[in-house]
């Protein structure tokens, strides 16, 4: 039963990310991305089930806050004062990136194996998912013009690492995943005024204007 | 309680309540606040330094205290050498600061340079307590950081403190750096990192293991040290960090770099061979050379005192490599005197070095200037401060009755007696040595007498000197203070004999180093005795003898002005300046110094002969400096600049970089 829901979760974060790419709305990239937050926290959660361990489910509720709660709270609040709410014109259109998805995601399972021989259990066996969702992360922030979209990436790239922490390890200890989330939240804050003030002085928040900051 | 213990505990817990205190306190009391702080931290590391010479070891393993490694301490008597030296230099430099920051105080007084000082002298003290790996490079690391904080105290002051710091910041990562790829290879060979354990597996190492671990640390800890050729850094740190820092940078901070390669080479490594303490010896030899050198003719007062730090470090490691080399040759006897002049001359440098660099912060407060060039006449102005100065300034000549003389007569002791049969390599280099000893030695006399003569004698020769008003009543208890040690030190340096027996017994298992008791120091190895009391109370006899003679005796003294080529009164420009004395001295070293002069003569309009103005001007620059570090930059420029090609200002791209590295590590995994 476990087993299952983990798989189901796994799927549905693959699923997210995929479908983050071919979404042009940055709304609704926001929603799939609290759909996704949603899936790591449900993985989260299994595994402390699974191995009953109290501080994995201390773990779990951060990750649910700052996934579910803060981060697509502090994007709304970002989208709301900028007035693209489309990806116009991404560097890579849309059916290129999905066959460049399909690529990256062929080589995280490939480059995963070693990963999962080491512990072939069903939980590692999940792990290539993460490795998949880290690359497509990338890529989202490497081809998209508007901020919120590189935001977004980075957070993929985020849920992508801590999906493989918990698959392979099967729970990050308390210190790391604080740490990693502050640095997070850090981020995307910075990325917040980075936005703002990007809109003030250029009108827009196309990324390709801060090269005239290139001397 | 283990007393070790509970004074370490005392020391930690004042330094971080010292620090939380001084960041709210009013402005007016904040130099108060740290300097006590300081100074508490520093008598509770001296408790703990002189509890652990005494034979009290202590170890523990706090595993909750930090993630993965946890915190490992373990003090002995090498340790608590270094501590009650640390913990000394703070005690005096913590009252120092209370006048030197505090009312119409010189030097940054803003809350969060405050707050570091006494957070800098705990992570110093914790460098030597640490007993593993991670333990002391995360000291290592805290030391260096927070030393660097307020090394650019002042740095809103002169763009030349940002250099400092750049400089500073770079080569003391770079040492770091070096430090950590050696320590934890030694880690990795011995199978444990802490201390006891790599101590265990040290003797089994491969001689290339051992000699490139020795290497990498030699290098991190030489540099941290001040040796020549990588002492770049310290000239610049020392000269524009606030004086209280570069007291205790110099006196404190350097010497750690001295623990380093002692626990590193003789304690972990267990000797090793030959070549190693050849090439220490070397870089000692060089270090003492150059810097004395560079002392000599530099015009700065601090950067003269920092460049005589390079030269007494590198007497010291020069003590440390006859050390290692007599140990290797089986003399255990000698290696132990040898042992005991490094880590005295430790001591006693950190005694001397504390006393002049407060004095020259004294200076520097009261006139604004370091330049000796525009000093002079102090001596009226600043009875107090001139001679204490003076009591420094005769320590580290070297010269008897000051401590100087102590530890580096028991070098030349150790360099002299050499075993007949020790083979061709040591018997040219161990006379090579006793002529660096001797040359240094001498310059080094001439260059005190001209930082007396023409720094705090004769007439001020500057506005800043003239309107000199003598330092805060703290300032001077500070260096009463350190005169006193060096005082002591000088006199009865046999109080420090039974903890050098200590730890070079530790270290070398060695015989007894001193044998006897009373105020003689007789070395029992090697049987020369020196009497530094009676040598105290021999030098003062004569000198107040000669001078009571001379005036019982002499011609009765009369006043008359002097000859003045009949060109009206003299000034104080026709004085010796700094420059004008060490003039012959650049001159005999003109090859070695390669000074840049030039001289300007204006004539006046009406005829070529007569000379309106004469303008000299002359440069020293550090030529070593020059020649071994401005290729690398140079080199470094130039890569950096063909990597701004990479980068066009497009995220896009940066990100593009990433993922295309990403992708290319996993397929190169995918192919292999």
């Amino acid at each position: 039963m476990t087993d299952q829901l983990l798989d189901l979760a796994c799927g549905l974060l693959l699923l997210t990310a995929v479908g983050v790419l071919w979404r042009r709305e940055l709304s609704a990239l926001i929603t799939l991305l609290t759909v996704q937050g949603a899936a790591l926290t449900c993985i989260a959660v299994l595994l402390a089930v699974e191995h009953r361990h109290a501080e994995t489910l201390f773990v779990a509720a951060v990750v649910g806050i700052l996934k579910i709660g803060v981060l697509p709270w502090l994007l709304r609040r970002v989208l709301a004062r900028i007035p693209e709410a489309r990806e116009t014109a991404p560097l890579v259109n849309i059916a290129a990136s999905m066959l460049a998805a399909a690529a990256l995601t062929l080589l995280a399972y490939t480059a995963a194996r070693p990963l999962v021989d080491l512990a072939p259990s069903p939980t590692a066996r999940a792990a290539p998912v993460g490795f998949a969702v880290v690359l497509i992360g990338f890529f989202l922030a490497a081809t998209r013009r508007r901020a919120v979209s590189q935001i977004v990436g980075v957070l993929l790239v985020d849920n992508g690492i801590a999906a493989v922490a918990f698959l392979a390890t099967g729970g990050v200890p308390l210190v790391v995943e604080l740490g990693v989330s502050a640095d997070l939240l850090l981020a995307v804050l910075v990325l917040q005024v980075l936005t703002t003030r990007l809109r003030a002085v250029f009108g827009g928040t196309d990324l390709d204007d801060l090269r005239e900051l290139h001397d | 309680m283990n007393p070790v213990a509970a004074a370490l505990g005392a020391a930690f817990a004042l330094a971080g309540s010292g620090a939380i205190a001084a960041l709210p306190a009013p402005a007016r009391w904040g130099p108060a606040v740290v300097g006590a702080a300081t100074a508490g931290v520093g008598i509770a590391g001296a408790a703990a330094g002189g509890a652990a010479v005494s034979g009290t070891v202590w170890q523990a393993y706090l595993p909750d205290l930090l993630p993965l490694a946890g915190v490992r301490l373990a003090v002995d008597p090498l340790a608590g050498w270094f501590l009650l030296l640390v913990g000394g230099v703070a005690a005096v430099v913590g009252v120092y600061t209370i006048g030197y920051l505090g009312r119409d105080g010189h030097g940054p007084a803003a809350r969060g340079a405050l707050a570091v000082l006494p957070v800098f002298v705990a992570a110093m003290l914790l460098v030597p307590a640490a007993g593993s790996v991670s333990t002391f490079l995360l000291a290592w690391e805290l030391m260096a950081v927070t030393s660097l904080l307020l090394v650019l105290g002042e740095h809103r002051h002169s763009p030349a403190v940002r250099t400092a710091g750049l400089w500073y910041a770079a080569m003391t990562q770079a040492g770091f750096v070096t430090v950590l790829l050696g320590l934890t290879r030694l880690a990795a060979a011995a199978g444990g990192e802490s201390f006891a354990a790599i101590r265990a597996a040290g003797a089994g190492l491969s001689p290339v293991t051992a000699g490139g671990v020795f290497l990498l640390c030699l290098a991190g800890f030489a540099s941290k040290a001040g040796a020549v050729p990588l002492h770049p850094w310290l000239p610049r740190a020392h000269a524009e960090a606030p004086s209280h820092v570069s007291a205790l940078m110099s006196a404190a901070m350097v010497k750690l770099g001295v623990y380093g390669i002692v626990r590193v080479g003789f304690d972990l490594l267990g000797g090793g061979a030959r070549w190693w303490w050849l090439l220490l010896g070397a870089l000692g030899a060089v270090s003492a050379l150059y810097g004395i050198l560079q002392a000599a003719v530099a015009t700065d007062l601090k950067r003269l005192l920092a460049f005589s730090t390079s030269e007494n470090v590198g007497l010291i490691l020069l003590g440390l490599a006859a050390a290692g080399v007599w140990a290797g040759a089986g003399q255990d006897g000698v290696a132990g005197v040898a042992l005991a002049a490094a880590l005295l001359h430790a001591a006693n440098h950190a005694g001397f070095k504390t006393l002049l660099f407060c004095g020259a912060g004294s200076v520097l407060r009261s006139t604004g200037t370091r330049d000796l060039d525009a000093l002079g006449g102090l001596s009226r102005r600043m009875p107090a401060t001139t001679a204490l100065f003076t009591v420094g300034a005769l320590c580290a000549a070297a010269l008897p009755p000051g401590n100087g003389f102590v530890s580096e007569w028991l070098l030349l002791q150790a360099l002299l007696h050499q075993a007949p049969q020790a083979g061709t390599v040591l018997t040219v280099a161990a006379p090579v040595a006793v002529a660096v000893v001797a040359l240094t030695a001498g310059v080094g006399v001439a260059t005190y007498v001209k930082v007396l003569g023409t720094g705090f004698l004769a007439r001020p020769r500057g506005d800043g000197a003239a309107t000199a008003v003598e330092s805060p009543r703290s300032m001077l208890v500070a260096m009463g203070l350190a005169a006193a040690a060096c005082a002591g030190l000088a006199i009865v340096p046999v109080v420090a004999a039974p903890a050098l027996e200590r730890i070079a017994g530790e270290l070398r298992a060695g015989p007894e180093l001193f044998a006897g008791g009373g105020v003689d120091l007789r070395l029992a190895g090697i049987g020369s005795i020196v009497s530094p009391l009676w040598v105290a109370v021999g030098v003062i006899g004569l000198a107040v003898g000669f001078a009571a003679a001379g005036r019982a005796l002499g011609r009765a003294r009369r006043r008359a002005p002097a000859w003045d080529c009949g060109d009206g009164p003299l000034t104080a420009r026709m004085e010796y300046t700094a420059t004008s004395f060490a003039e012959p001295l650049q001159r005999v070293f003109d090859d070695v110094l390669a000074p840049e002069q030039d001289v300007d003569v204006t004539p006046a309009a009406e005829s070529a002969y007569i000379v309106r103005a004469v303008a000299y001007r002359r440069r020293l620059p550090d030529r070593i400096e020059a020649h071994l570090y401005g290729p690398v930059i140079a080199a470094a420029d130039a890569v950096g600049r063909a990597g701004r090609r990479l980068a066009n200002g497009s995220v896009h791209r940066y990100l593009a970089y990433m993922l295309a590295a990403l992708v290319a590590v996993l397929v190169a995994g995918v192919i292999r």
